[in-house]
């Protein structure tokens, strides 16, 4: 006889009510199937039977409350044989099986595989490497086939892959990559502790067709990686009435083909920029994040962002403070010249202090630019377009520029973004204004 | 050039043997009247005489024993045990005569004596019929071990076999005796023992295998077409050929080896300690065995959990793809 006492469930239930009894009394039951549904404060638990055998009484009623420790159930174990049968039934072979078998005869013809005489081959061999060492390179993301081995018949030691690893973290002198050699970024990469390490997803196996990427797009992955990773980014969605401008400019553009110059918004754009950074003086800076010190720059070289066949470059109008609109716009169409050429210098791509990037030429209104870090914002203009406004009580036609503006929000706040934006507006609504100045 | 099955080709290397060498006799149960259960030496009494050809009592470890006798008297005995699970009372003669005359008499006698015997399962027959006892052969010093996996290949290899002035254990694919068909050159020629075979180059990860799992490799390795896979044909077991074995981990890294024989100290065993001896460093995963369970082959009714087909060691050659350092 197996007493089966109500046992305590967990979750600290100490009694619970019957809600069903799935057995009664003369019953077989199986070990582990459902005897009982018990109705507690916290769950209906199904308790299973502890043993195989025959019931021979209830310990409560249905809509009976039971306590731990009171008898549930008595079950008579010895009479389970009468129910079930012998506990284990062998296992009927079929009779017909034979001596021989079944021998599969078919009349498939394979591939020939008559042989020539053998032909020399160049041995194919892997790189030699322990396995620690095969670890230690998946550890530090470096790929072991880069690895010059220094050990016994080309072996990879363990300093091998250190010293590959340590070299990586140099920047490179000489290369021309859109992104600017930051020292600072460099060191806090060399910190595992300070910034996580990038997080492996293994798609070795992705089935597909792959293609190398080019050292311009490598660099965006390194530079974009890097400011998503560092950088808490906010953006600022606005909008301006510039009629004005937009009057100003057609009105103007005959002029300045006069001079060679194509005049787009662009210049107008930079130049209300750097007023407004002027203002602003926290928008030119950078974080020096290891020595907790802002970095005010007392020069004004505005990037932009273009899209060239190889991907994303940003180069930089230097001194933009000191240019009219006419050298803004010819400095502006030399960059984007120089960048569908690829002749951009590294002096080209370097010490830029605020970005402007212009997603309208594809339509689109507003975006979430990412910083160009070490910068600490970056404003994005979206495309010009007529819609109505209310103005003095009466619904007018006005050219509509959206702005996108993303901060760092480590230094920079909603408020002063908030404050830059209207500085910003003010400018670029007043044509005149960012002439006269 | 005729295209014959596995067992045909057997029946045509031990005819042209024969032919051209008188001082070689078969014989084993039913091997003479009935030509063998198989088949496999059908014809042979009715062309070369019941002295050459005959039938045996049922009586391996005579069978085993009387054929050491004869080789030691100048005879090439060709023996053939029933199935490959009725060599036990013959083993005591491989194993402490046969496997050892050459060392006993210190050179001065060899025995040139195949002894053939059918093997493995997926044939739905009883269990001591089913087995791979490839471990037993290979372990023992002074036997060769040959496993043929192809028509064309029994043809040469039984024929280097018989050629060998040593004993030579011959383990014929039973499932694959009539299975399927392959052209095989009319005249004879032979397959050195001792040599494997690169069925297919690949340069991702090597899988070894040998006897009726070859064909079933070669399914799966179209199961996983993103996978450059290398197919070794062992054909020998013993001697292992360690060269091409190394030669080809040396290059992919990796390695899986399949074999029907049990997984615990069976051949793949054996493998896997030649690899980390000698190609240690050249390792991007670890080596994986895909092997019998450590079970009775079961009954003809539970069989099938027990044979290793294609998408399992497709999934295997995924599994060490997917490997992480």
């Amino acid at each position: 006889m197996y007493d089966f006492k109500f046992a305590d469930i967990g979750e600290g239930i100490h009694e619970g009510k019957i809600l069903k009894w799935n057995y009664k009394i003369g019953d077989a039951v199986k070990e582990g199937e459902t005897l009982v549904v018990i109705e507690t404060d916290k769950v209906n638990a199904e308790i299973p039977s502890p043993v195989s055998g025959t019931l021979k009484s209830l310990g409560a009623k249905v809509g009976d409350l039971i306590h731990v420790g009171q008898t549930l159930v008595i079950i008579d174990e010895q009479n389970i044989n009468e129910f079930f049968g012998p506990a284990k039934t062998a296992v009927q072979e079929s009779e017909e099986a034979g001596v021989v078998g079944e021998l599969v005869v078919s009349e498939e013809i394979i591939a020939s595989s008559i042989e020539q005489a053998p032909v020399e081959k160049v041995s194919e061999r892997k790189i030699i490497a322990s396995p620690v060492a095969r670890k230690l390179a998946s550890e530090l993301g470096v790929d072991i086939r880069t690895v010059k081995g220094t050990g016994e018949a080309g072996r990879i030691m363990k300093e091998d892959i250190y010293r590959t690893f340590e070299a990586r973290k140099q920047p490179k002198v000489g290369e021309v990559t859109p992104e600017v050699p930051l020292p600072k970024v460099i060191e806090v990469e060399a910190t595992p502790s300070s910034v996580p390490l990038k997080p492996r997803v293994d798609l070795s196996h992705e089935v597909g067709r792959r293609e190398k990427i080019s050292m311009v797009r490598k660099a965006i992955v390194k530079s974009m990686t890097i400011s998503k990773q560092i950088i808490p980014h906010t953006t600022l969605l606005d909008e301006l009435d510039v009629t004005d401008l937009v009057n100003f400019r057609t009105s103007n553009k005959a002029l300045a083909q006069d001079h060679q110059v194509k005049l787009t918004y662009m210049p107008f754009v930079i130049k209300a920029a750097v007023l407004a950074l002027k203002d602003y003086p926290l928008f030119n800076a950078s974080f020096d994040d290891v020595a907790e010190e802002i970095i005010y720059k007392d020069y004004y070289n505005i990037g932009i962002a273009i899209d060239t066949k190889d991907g994303l470059i940003v180069p930089n109008v230097k001194n933009a403070d000191r240019l009219g609109i006419f050298q803004l716009a010819k400095k502006v169409e030399e960059l984007q010249t120089k960048a569908q050429n690829k002749q951009l210098v590294l002096e080209d791509l370097a010490k830029g202090t605020f970005s402007i990037t212009n997603f309208g030429a594809f339509d689109a209104l507003y975006g979430a630019p990412i910083i160009k870090h070490p910068e600490l914002a970056i404003l994005g203009i979206g495309k010009i377009t007529k819609k109505p406004i209310v103005k003095d009580n009466q619904i007018v036609i006005a050219d509509i520029l959206p702005i996108s503006l993303t901060v760092d929000h480590r230094i920079i706040d909603g408020a002063d973004a908030g404050r830059f934006s209207i500085r910003f507006k003010e400018y670029l609504k007043n044509p005149l204004f960012l002439l006269m100045n | 050039m005729a295209t014959l099955n596995l067992l045909e080709a057997v029946n045509t290397a031990l005819d042209q043997m024969m032919e051209k060498d008188e001082r070689i006799v078969v014989y084993g149960e039913d091997v003479g009247f009935e030509g063998g259960v198989f088949r496999a030496t059908a014809g042979l009494q009715k062309k070369y005489g019941e002295d050459r050809v005959f039938d045996s009592p049922i009586a391996e470890g005579g069978i085993v024993g009387t054929a050491i006798g004869m080789a030691i008297n100048g005879l090439k005995p060709v023996v053939e045990i029933q199935f490959s699970g009725f060599m036990f009372p013959g083993y005591n003669q491989i194993v402490t005569h046969l496997a050892r005359y050459r060392n006993r008499s210190r050179g001065k006698y060899t025995l040139p004596v195949v002894v053939r015997m059918p093997y493995g399962g997926g044939v739905k027959a009883l269990e001591h019929h089913s087995e791979s006892l490839d471990s037993l052969f290979a372990h023992i010093p002074g036997l060769k071990l040959v496993v043929p996996s192809t028509p064309y290949d029994a043809k040469g290899l039984l024929a280097s076999a018989i050629d060998d002035p040593d004993p030579v254990i011959f383990m014929e694919p039973k499932r694959n005796y009539r299975a399927f068909k392959q052209e095989v050159p009319d005249e004879l020629y032979k397959i050195p023992l001792g040599k494997a075979k690169v069925v297919q180059e690949g340069k991702d990860i090597t899988v070894i295998c040998w006897g009726a799992l070859v064909r079933e490799v070669e399914k799966a390795v179209s199961l996983v077409p993103n996978v450059s896979v290398e197919v070794i044909d062992l054909r020998t077991i013993a001697p292992l050929d360690q060269d091409t074995i190394i030669e080809s981990v040396k290059k992919t890294g990796r390695v899986l080896i399949v074999h029907e024989a049990y997984k615990s100290f069976g051949p793949g065993a054996e493998i896997i300690s030649l690899i980390n001896e000698k190609a240690f460093l050249y390792l991007e995963a670890a080596p994986v065995r895909l092997a019998g369970f450590d079970v009775t082959v079961p009954l003809p009714k539970g069989e099938h959990h027990f044979i290793i087909e294609p998408k399992q060691i497709a999934h295997e050659i995924k599994k060490i793809m997917a490997f992480q350092p």
